[in-house]
């Protein structure tokens, strides 16, 4: 692999980081190798937002090559949210034109002496004064980077205002609104004093075998253009899904209490395509271009909402309009916030104010469910930290926990719950219980295994979606599988076979690995990140689901249903070998998995 | 009644289950759209077979078998081998899960399709009770 530029902010010096090769073949790249980098620095006392933090933005070894769905980069550190392993990927073509320049990742430490934005173009570094862009939104961030580098496709990297000012579900945005969006990262580079990353290069990626690699490129691509999920995800955009969803009763509305409502399928992707939808809009490499081009009908083209933005949006907060929905997801891009976080927050905000938990003066105006005027205007107060923004933007879990209604949040160790109902697809139970992140729905995305993805050569079998602790080994070998798909940073919704990515990574890589051994380096990097949480402080205490999930539905398709997490937890422990009683994975399990050093810390420490 | 499959019998005894059956004509009572099936060789069937459905307002308007499946114009087109199909009609691969992992492909208006995947899955189910014995 290409080096990883590390770069001190505060004394203004780099270094050039190899990863051992042993390190390369265990853990492949993106969010698994800078799991094992950064393990020796995320210790419990570690700020998050302090200069110390580290920030690593990793590629991976397929990120920039023109096979499938390779145009996506991870971001890493200790979440300020959620005090945890953080990560979160992003697509378009920046983690490429990084890769281009030669290295593969930035580990950023330490922390500016005043607003500063990186210019790298191929091997060459320059750290820029930010003043003039500081404060600026992050699609003009990016627009007037690119104008004083001169460099018309320069990529840009940046926060917006809400990372600047320290919003826990701040992200990173890039090629206009493709989006680093969870476990608040963005707040993490905005205490570096660092406003942006640009980047351009003219390298080649290397590939261990490249004419291996552009023939099975060339066969995976052809298999994506004719995958029924690939289709529609290019016809509808993600929230093509929602119509199915909505009928299976894991779409969520009204902050979690409510399964049905009338008009929701105004906000599905087959609605946008039938009525706003003027283009589409991809990332590096891909054939799928998931990404929507709007209209509202005054000639200005926006992006399109993405399924999460859809719901959150939309019948999270009983609205229908689709039009509010492009609104609100765009003042989100642009103050540089999470839509998955920002809606969920911001849903809590109307659930407590109709429980009269949350009263007019507090908020300084009503709150009223499918009013989407209020909505944008408590964004706007959120990322300037204004009057009740300033406790929404600590998320959730604080902000409930501010109005003595923290059991109100539906959170799972302070990252917000993403619109995929366990009540629905009882699988997401065990997914959002355990993930190194919280309540995440990518490092499993489990309710597509429970609506029939259940891929034979994965291991997987296709199991009621409102059943129980039968399925318990089938989202551990699901988790284990996405754990590939991060450490690749490929796009989840590049639905190709196991059998075909294995071949691509050795092509590109000239590892020799099976199926087998790449599914155990997915386990080795899910108990390394699961470790890492044991020793900032997480237990088994913290596999959990908020209360409200755990309430079933009187109405819809799911109704009288709760996924029976206890049992499930049980035979998920079962399955990972973890420790029941302190919720580490075992010692035998990570000396197993080559991770004696790591077992070491965490049974020898007590 | 369970009928043979494949062959034209089994096509017009589906045809006469869809129209009997109050559940399938409940939910697709918005479905307008015809549709094929291409049943593409594999284990015993050595030639392309191709089912033609007329389905209208929760009712099947008509079958029929095609000569040859690079004719078919109907708006919607489910394509997959004899052996996946055979599996789906016995209970022993979920149709979604046929769609989801490469097994069945789908063809046509996929935002309509999206909204009435109920409707193919009770398209189906009504297949599966039709179905006796399997080639």
């Amino acid at each position: 692999m290409q080096p990883i530029l590390k770069i001190d902010l505060t004394r203004g010096e780099t270094a050039e980081i190899s990863a051992p090769p042993e390190w390369e073949r265990h853990y492949l790249g993106g969010a698994s190798l800078a799991a094992r980098l950064l393990y020796p620095e995320l210790v419990p006392d570690l700020v998050p937002l302090s200069e110390a933090a580290p920030l690593m933005i990793l590629t991976g070894p397929l990120t920039g090559t023109a096979g499938p769905t390779v145009g996506r980069f991870v971001v890493c550190g200790r979440s300020p949210a959620t005090g945890l392993w953080a990560e979160s990927n992003c697509g378009g073509f920046w983690g490429p034109e990084l890769r281009f320049c030669g290295y593969d990742g930035l580990w950023l430490t330490g922390r500016a002496d005043r607003p500063v934005y990186l210019w790298l173009a191929d091997g060459r570094l320059e750290v820029r004064q930010a003043q003039a862009v500081w404060g600026q939104d992050t699609y003009a961030a990016q627009e007037t980077i690119r104008t004083e580098i001169g460099v018309p496709n320069a990529r840009v990297l940046t926060i917006g205002p809400a990372g600047e000012n320290g919003v826990l579900f701040a992200g990173l945005f890039c090629d206009h609104g493709r989006t680093a969006g969870r476990t608040g990262l963005g707040a993490v580079m905005g205490a570096k004093n660092l406003k942006a990353i640009a980047v351009k290069g003219t390298g080649k990626i290397p590939l261990a075998s490249p004419e291996a690699f552009a023939s099975l490129r060339g066969t995976a691509n052809r298999m994506l253009k004719a995958d029924n999920i690939a289709q529609v995800t290019h016809a509808l955009g993600t929230a093509g899904v929602a119509d199915y969803a909505d009928y299976l009763g894991s779409m969520p509305k009204k902050y979690y209490h409510q399964a049905t409502m009338d008009g929701v399928d105004k906000i599905s992707g087959a609605t946008m395509t039938e009525t706003i939808l003027k283009g589409f809009s991809t990332c590096h490499g891909c054939v799928i271009a998931c990404g929507r081009v709007v209209d509202l009908g005054d000639g200005i083209r926006r992006k399109g909402p993405e399924y999460e933005t859809a719901v959150g949006f939309g019948p999270n907060l009983l609205n229908d309009d689709l039009a509010e929905i492009v609104r609100l997801n765009e003042i989100c891009d642009r103050y540089g916030m999470d839509t998955i976080s920002a809606s969920n927050t911001i849903g809590l905000a109307y659930h407590l104010y109709e429980k009269g938990l949350l009263s007019e003066a507090e908020v300084g105006f009503p709150l009223a469910w499918g009013d989407t005027q209020a909505a944008g205007r408590l964004l706007d107060l959120i990322a300037r930290r204004e009057a009740i923004g300033a406790f929404m933007a600590d998320g959730a879990r604080r902000f409930g926990a501010h109005f003595g209604a923290e059991q109100e949040a539906v959170q799972v160790n302070g990252l917000e719950v993403a619109y995929h109902d366990p009540r629905g697809v009882s699988g997401m139970a065990l997914v959002y219980a355990t993930s190194p992140r919280g309540a995440c729905h990518n490092r499993s995305d489990y309710f597509f295994v429970d609506w029939g993805q259940a891929e034979t050569s994965l291991g997987l079998e296709f199991l009621d979606r409102l059943g129980g602790a039968e399925k318990a080994a089938n989202v551990a070998r699901h988790q284990d599988w996405r754990t590939v798909c991060d450490s690749l940073v490929l796009c989840l919704f590049g639905n190709l076979p196991v059998e075909m990515v294995v071949d691509l990574v050795n092509a590109a890589c000239g590892f020799g690995l099976s199926v087998t051994g790449l599914l155990q380096s997915g386990e080795r990097a899910w108990n390394l990140k699961r470790a890492i949480n044991n020793r900032l402080g997480l237990t088994q205490v913290n596999d959990r689901l908020p209360k409200t999930l755990l309430e079933p539905y009187a109405d819809g398709p799911a109704a009288g249903y709760v996924p029976p997490l206890e049992a499930m937890l049980a035979a998920y422990y079962e399955a990972r070998g973890w420790d029941r009683r302190t919720g580490r994975p075992g010692r035998e399990k990570l000396q197993a998995l080559g991770l004696a050093d790591v077992a070491g810390d965490l049974w020898e420490s007590g | 009644m369970a009928v043979r499959f494949p062959g034209p019998a089994w096509l017009e005894s589906l045809q006469e289950k869809l129209n009997a059956d109050e559940k399938y004509s409940q939910t697709a009572r918005n479905w307008e759209g015809d549709m094929a099936v291409v049943i593409e060789p594999s284990g015993p069937l050595v030639e392309t077979l191709v089912y033609y459905f007329d389905l209208w307002h929760g009712r099947c308007r008509s079958v029929a078998v095609l000569d040859d499946s690079s004719t078919v114009k109907a708006a919607f087109v489910l394509k997959a081998p004899y052996d996946h199909l055979v599996k789906i009609l016995k209970g022993e691969l979920d149709p979604m899960t046929a769609m989801m992992t490469r097994k069945l492909q789908v063809q046509g208006n996929l935002g309509v399709m999206m909204r009435n995947v109920p409707t193919v899955l009770e398209f189906v189910r009504c297949a599966k009770e039709n179905t006796g014995e399997i080639l």
